[in-house]
């Protein structure tokens, strides 16, 4: 199984991208500056917060904070998670921490309102499928499993990951029963997949809606993060099958014991989507040049979004693109080759999800195509 | 056959003679002696000798869940006097001296504890515990478990890790307000998910609170539980009915 290696306010130990860059002999010094940016980040905004700490509630703070992709233009993605019994007041908390953060000058979530407010455990986990589950519900489920982390006390966290965790899995009647070679688990893979092409759909739905504004930054986040999160989910997945052992399927799926296969995704998902593919990745020196590959280009599109340095028109890169008219994309340098780097990863990607000759990419085709 | 019965606690608060001529009219043939306040305990040693427990073949004892940590020490040395082969259950977050509860070696039993308390929920929790008292043995509290994780994932934790310490079981439904309720539905199924990870001799004491009325129909849930009792004891289907003859002694 796969080790304990990140949650929450715990530095990164035994880090998988720093194996591999070892083995590469790469240096992806963006990646370790955010990946460290985001952990005192977290401590200070833990120490910020801290009266608000609660049994039954957890500030969860989702997105570049979450991953370990922190940048200095980030903006800070959270919910207050309840799991506990209703009260009145939750609002209240949640009102107060959005005003801390203000006051502290963080960058405020999006303004679809999926973040910055209250989110409830119940929802998350009886409502997957179905009308009731909304594009927002989707969003804080699939994040909170493949990209949240707890600031302060995290019961409530955990709780919650683990029951929807055991929902997925316990449902999987395929997964249990069926006759297939690979163990995968697809309800939770089909929601993963679900989100991504959700999160595709709704980059044209605020195309329109926002009139072009910020195409292209949402455009490079779309085919570089977005797309991780979805191939981490994907390897989330495919852990149930490729890291572990023929004895642990034996003693899990004939008996269907739901509760080790949470154990086992439970500190699969304790990874950042980086260090999920890269410990991934580890496994398969023979697609070493396609890993390089996409971690120089993900390395060097953090290393954009975090670039404090002043172009020609006095904004930093990622501000260059936020502004960035739609118009003016086939002429921008900057855009240019941030679209080159996308390639670069989207080449990588398929390479080893589509092209190689491994397990990674015969699951992806059995279970992430069709 | 399996070791199924109720803490006295249960059945009478604060009041185990009662709890003990209540159950002597029900199928159990185990039962704990609860003496959760420190004012409980010594009137209940003083009258252990006396109290006629031959029909119970298990019998164990659960220490108070509150003291000053000035009656520490003269607690344990109270608490030794008991029968050797009785375990002692005793909440983690009460430890002060460990040095003196290690005197008490196998016979005391740790429980894993309800999300109110600080320490002794988890596995992580619980390991510090055990290292500084090596040959204790655990009361698994699986009412508890589920408070703290309704998907039963802490609860399989927790058997996995410590099964070679398990001594006895506890088993109720513990509610919003940590509270032992009689075992929901929902409750029974969460237990089953785990139910096969307790080996059948592991005694088992029900903490629902319930009035001797209930008692029968509690067993039974315990029973639908925890699958894998005692041929005699799960296929009595009148342990539904108060009025109904259980056979068990």
């Amino acid at each position: 199984m796969v080790e304990q290696l990140h949650i929450g306010l715990m530095p990164v130990v035994d880090s998988a991208i720093d194996k591999l860059a070892a083995r590469l002999g790469a240096n992806w010094a963006n990646l370790r500056a955010a990946r460290k940016m985001a952990f005192e980040k977290r401590r200070a905004i833990q120490t910020d917060l801290s009266e608000f700490n609660s049994a039954d509630s957890s500030i969860i703070v989702y997105g570049s904070l979450g991953r370990d992709e922190f940048t200095p233009g980030s903006d800070l993605d959270w919910t207050l998670l309840v799991d506990g019994i209703a009260d009145p007041s939750h609002l209240d908390v949640a009102l107060a921490i959005k005003a801390r953060l203000e006051e502290l000058g963080h960058k405020p979530p999006g303004r679809e309102g999926v973040f910055g407010s209250l989110a409830f455990s119940h929802e998350l986990i009886h409502q997957i499928g179905g009308q009731d589950d909304t594009n927002a519900n989707t969003t804080r489920r699939i994040l909170l499993l493949l990209e949240s982390a707890a600031i302060g006390r995290a019961d409530a966290h955990k709780r919650a990951l683990s029951s929807v965790l055991h929902r997925y899995l316990k449902e999987d009647r395929g997964l249990w029963h069926g006759s297939g070679k690979f163990k995968v688990p697809r309800f939770l893979l089909n929601d993963i997949a679900r989100y991504w092409r959700t999160m595709a759909v709704d980059f044209a739905s605020k195309q329109r809606a926002r009139g072009n504004e910020g195409f292209a930054m949402r455009n490079l986040k779309l085919r570089m993060s977005r797309k991780l999160i979805f191939i981490s989910g994907l390897l989330a997945c495919f852990s149930c099958h490729l890291d572990l052992s023929d004895a642990e399927k034996g003693q899990i799926y004939p008996a269907e014991a739901v509760q080790p296969l949470v154990v086992h995704l439970q500190r699969h998902l304790e990874l950042t989507p980086l260090e999920a593919l890269a410990a991934a990745l580890l496994g398969f020196e023979q697609l070493d040049a396609s890993s390089a590959k996409l971690f120089r280009a993900y390395d060097a599109f953090v290393g954009i979004l975090a670039d404090e340095s002043l172009l020609s028109d006095g904004k930093t890169r990622r501000k260059h693109l936020e502004d960035l008219a739609i118009d003016d994309l086939g002429k921008d340098t900057v855009f240019a080759n941030a679209r080159e780097i996308s390639h670069e990863f989207r080449d990588a990607v398929h390479e080893i999800f589509l092209k190689s000759s491994t397990e990674l990419s015969q699951l992806t085709i059995e279970y992430g195509v069709f | 056959m399996r070791l199924i019965g109720f803490s006295t606690g249960a059945v009478a608060y604060s009041d185990f003679r009662r709890a003990l001529e209540v159950l002597s009219n029900e199928p159990v043939n185990c039962v704990e002696l609860s003496a959760l306040r420190l004012h409980e305990v010594e009137p209940l040693l003083s009258t252990v000798k006396s109290l006629d427990l031959r029909r119970y073949e298990y019998v164990s004892f659960h220490a108070p869940s509150k003291f000053p940590v000035e009656e520490e020490r003269s607690l344990v040395e109270r608490l030794s006097c008991l029968p050797p082969e009785w375990p002692i259950i005793l909440h983690p977050d009460v430890i002060g001296d460990y040095a003196l509860w290690r005197s008490l070696g196998p016979r005391l039993s740790i429980e894993n504890m309800d999300r109110r308390k600080p320490v002794g929920r988890t596995v992580e929790e619980l390991k510090p515990v055990f290292d500084k008292l090596p040959k204790a043995t655990m009361c698994f509290d699986i009412g508890h478990a589920r408070q703290c994780d309704k998907s039963m994932t802490e609860a399989y934790k927790l058997l996995k890790t410590f099964q070679s310490r398990l001594k006895q079981i506890h088993i109720s439904e513990v509610n919003t307000a940590s509270q032992h309720d009689p075992i929901s539905y929902a409750a029974k199924l969460a237990f089953q998910e785990v139910a096969s990870l307790i080996s059948p001799d592991i005694p088992v004491i029900i903490e629902s609170r319930v009035v001797p009325s209930e008692i029968r129909q509690e067993i039974h849930r315990a029973i639908e539980a925890l699958p894998g009792l005692d041929p005699i004891l799960a296929s009595c289907k009148d342990l539904r009915g108060r009025n109904s003859a259980v056979l068990m002694h």
